[in-house]
């Protein structure tokens, strides 16, 4: 997606960046914790996705708060009241036309969301805090934690080192990303200015104070932020609805971050959103075991059991190999999906050969369509489509849809009409098509049969010869002594016979093949 | 007053609909809906396949609200109406200029809307 416009709000003086993504109905300001960059964060695939989703059923606005990211830097000796920063908050609302807006206030972004729904309850349409807290010193770092952190910042600021510390369960990657996140969003010296800011946020007093919708979200073993900080936030706001969930990465923009939205969605809309799927459109391949009964009655049971699971084990190696993806198993079958129908055919063919090494016969189907791919299954018509295919396939036969066959066009493969099949569903009878086993390594047009003056009778030749000469069929006629009819009748077949379009062509060929003159 | 006083106030027609969206009424607008009455909505978030659902007078109120909270403005530039159907298209904008366009379609039950669909799109 395109990145939204960097927009800026003026409070005073000052200019507060803001970016807004998405038309949902609910207008939702992101209040973001310590530090911030509103393009940075974009960067992040985690950040990337949550303001994608909340954008989704929301007008979500984002901002950097003064001292940050691309707001207006401040002096970082005297930095902002809490009370200006919410002055701030309203500025970017007013900028935007928001007259009421839920507020989402993430790790510090709490604290500062709880004062605004306090002092602004008519402009505060409800609240949702995320791995924050009420007061700096109980939940998050004591008085020695806060010169620990501090010496951090000034020892190792921009590294991504304190990475580790907010999101133990993120890459080197992210730790990369963090760094420059941390640079670009603010210098050591505010960082560390800011930091003894947070560390006097005490709301506590303003909790019971809170009169809208709150929901309070938590990671049960958050790294940052005690679990405890979430849970008293919730018990001192009236009604606050509290959600624990698993973890311990602290940015809500890492982990789950799907199940944190799902949350505030179905909090905000009242709906919980529909599960997440995806459709695409693959390549399906249906492999099935030819009359496995005969082959197994041959064996027993055991030796069949361990024969099917070698087959089995090769069939998957050979589908990874592939960059397929396995769909499902059955008694006699295996399906897989691909992302491009030659890869998909080329593994029914490898398949087939490992199945051959190991006495078994296969019939196999492939087919592209879209499915559905929901928690990594696949499911969807075009799968019984290919399951159908399979189930007409011969022994050692791999058929295609006309689908399939069209999107190959002439990648080094060949293949031969078959009956269509009608399918229950389909408007039009599929068109199948058998693959063929040898592989045209050059144009087919190359290799076409060249003509052959064997097929010819001995009238017939004759006939060539004269119109090699250029005689007309009249002249011919006479020179034969046959009517003009049976000389055309001749010329005509004898065309046929060379598959060659005119005469001119038939008496080209003749002057290639010299010894028949003289016939 | 009783909800059948305030629908004969405030009946459903072109007319009232544009004057709630334009001064940006969110009372007005909720008064228009049935109880059970059923908002969907399609644009670019919400596809045809999958639209957004708004059920009941309380879902519906409280949507109407939101978007009645925003300093925007809404225009109703045509409505097409019979007894039991509504049409109109709105034209809107916010603040910074970005257009918002939506068509609407109402069936119409007892004076009420029982079933609407907005499609709408917007500038991006």
């Amino acid at each position: 997606m395109t990145l939204p416009e960097t927009r800026y709000a003026t409070n005073g003086e000052v200019r507060i960046a803001y970016q807004v993504v998405g038309h949902g109905p609910i207008d939702l300001v992101f209040v973001p914790g310590f530090i911030s960059n509103l393009e940075v964060q974009w960067e992040d695939p985690g950040f990337a996705r949550l303001m994608t989703r909340l954008g989704s059923f929301a007008r979500l606005i984002m901002f950097d708060k003064r001292g940050t990211g691309l707001s207006d830097r401040v002096d970082a000796h005297h930095l902002p009241s809490l009370e200006t920063r919410i002055d701030d908050l309203r500025a970017v609302m007013d900028a935007v036309g928001s007259g009421r807006a839920a507020l989402l206030g993430a790790s510090e972004g709490g604290p500062m969301s709880v004062l605004f729904a306090a002092t602004h309850p008519k402009r505060t349409r409800a609240l949702v805090l995320y791995g924050s807290y009420a007061h700096f010193h109980s939940w998050v770092l004591g008085r020695d934690g806060l010169e620990d952190f501090v010496r951090g910042i000034e020892q190792a600021w921009g590294t991504g080192a304190s990475a580790p510390k907010f999101a133990p369960d993120q890459d080197a990657r992210f730790k990369a990303w963090w760094g420059r996140y941390e640079r670009l969003s603010a210098s050591p010296t505010a960082a560390v200015a800011l930091a003894r800011m947070n560390a006097a946020i005490d709301v506590r007093s303003v909790l019971p104070a809170i009169r809208v919708p709150t929901l309070v979200i938590h990671r049960t073993d958050d790294a940052r932020v005690k679990i405890a900080g979430g849970r008293y936030l919730a018990e001192k706001i009236k009604d606050a609805r509290f959600v624990e969930m698993p973890g311990r990465d602290h940015p809500i923009w890492t982990g789950d971050v799907d199940g944190v939205v799902d949350e505030i969605e179905e909090f905000l809309t009242g709906v919980r959103p529909p599960p997440d799927q995806m459709r695409v459109l693959a390549t399906i391949l249906v492999v099935r075991l030819v009359a496995p009964e005969r082959l197994a009655a041959k064996l027993g049971d055991r030796l069949w059991s361990e024969r099917i699971d070698a087959f089995r084990e090769a069939a998957k190696q050979i589908v990874a190999r592939h960059h397929g993806l396995p769909v499902g198993e059955g008694a006699a079958e295996i399906s897989a999906r691909f992302a491009g129908p030659a890869r998909a055919v080329h593994c029914a063919a490898a398949i087939r050969e490992a199945a051959r090494g190991l006495d078994l016969q296969l019939g196999a189907g492939v087919h592209a369509g879209e499915i559905e791919i929901h928690d990594e299954q696949a499911t969807g018509f075009a799968i019984h489509v290919a399951e159908r295919i399979a189930a007409r396939a011969a022994a050692d036969e791999i058929l295609v849809s006309g689908v399939v066959s069209d999107l190959i066009g002439g990648f080094a493969l060949h293949f031969a009409e078959r009956a269509s099949e009608a399918i229950e569903g389909m408007r039009a009878p599929l068109r199948l098509l058998a693959v063929m086993t040898e592989q045209h390594l050059e144009p087919r047009a190359q290799t076409a049969r060249k003509p052959s003056l064997e097929a010819l009778t001995a009238r017939e030749r004759e006939v060539l010869t004269l119109v090699a000469d250029g005689l007309s069929n009249a002249a011919i006629a006479e020179r034969l002594h046959l009517s003009d009819h049976t000389v055309k009748r001749h010329v005509a077949n004898m065309l046929l016979k060379l598959e060659l379009p005119t005469r001119a062509a038939a008496a080209a060929l003749i002057g290639r093949e010299k010894p028949l003159r003289g016939l | 007053m009783d909800a059948k006083t305030k629908a004969k106030i405030n009946p459903v027609t072109g007319a009232s609909i544009k004057q709630a969206l334009e001064s940006r009424d969110g009372h007005m607008l909720s008064s228009f809906y049935a109880d059970d009455a059923l908002l969907r909505i399609v644009d670019r978030n919400n596809p045809p396949s999958k639209p957004r659902e708004l059920k009941g007078k309380a879902a519906i109120g409280m949507f109407w609200d939101d978007i009645c909270s925003r300093a925007m403005t809404h225009r109703v530039e045509t409505s097409i109406e019979n007894a039991n159907q509504l049409a109109f298209s709105q034209a809107c904008a916010y603040p910074d200029g970005m257009k918002v366009l939506c068509l609407a379609f109402c069936d119409l039950k007892g004076g009420k809307i029982a079933r609407q669909t907005v499609v709408q799109a917007w500038d991006e």
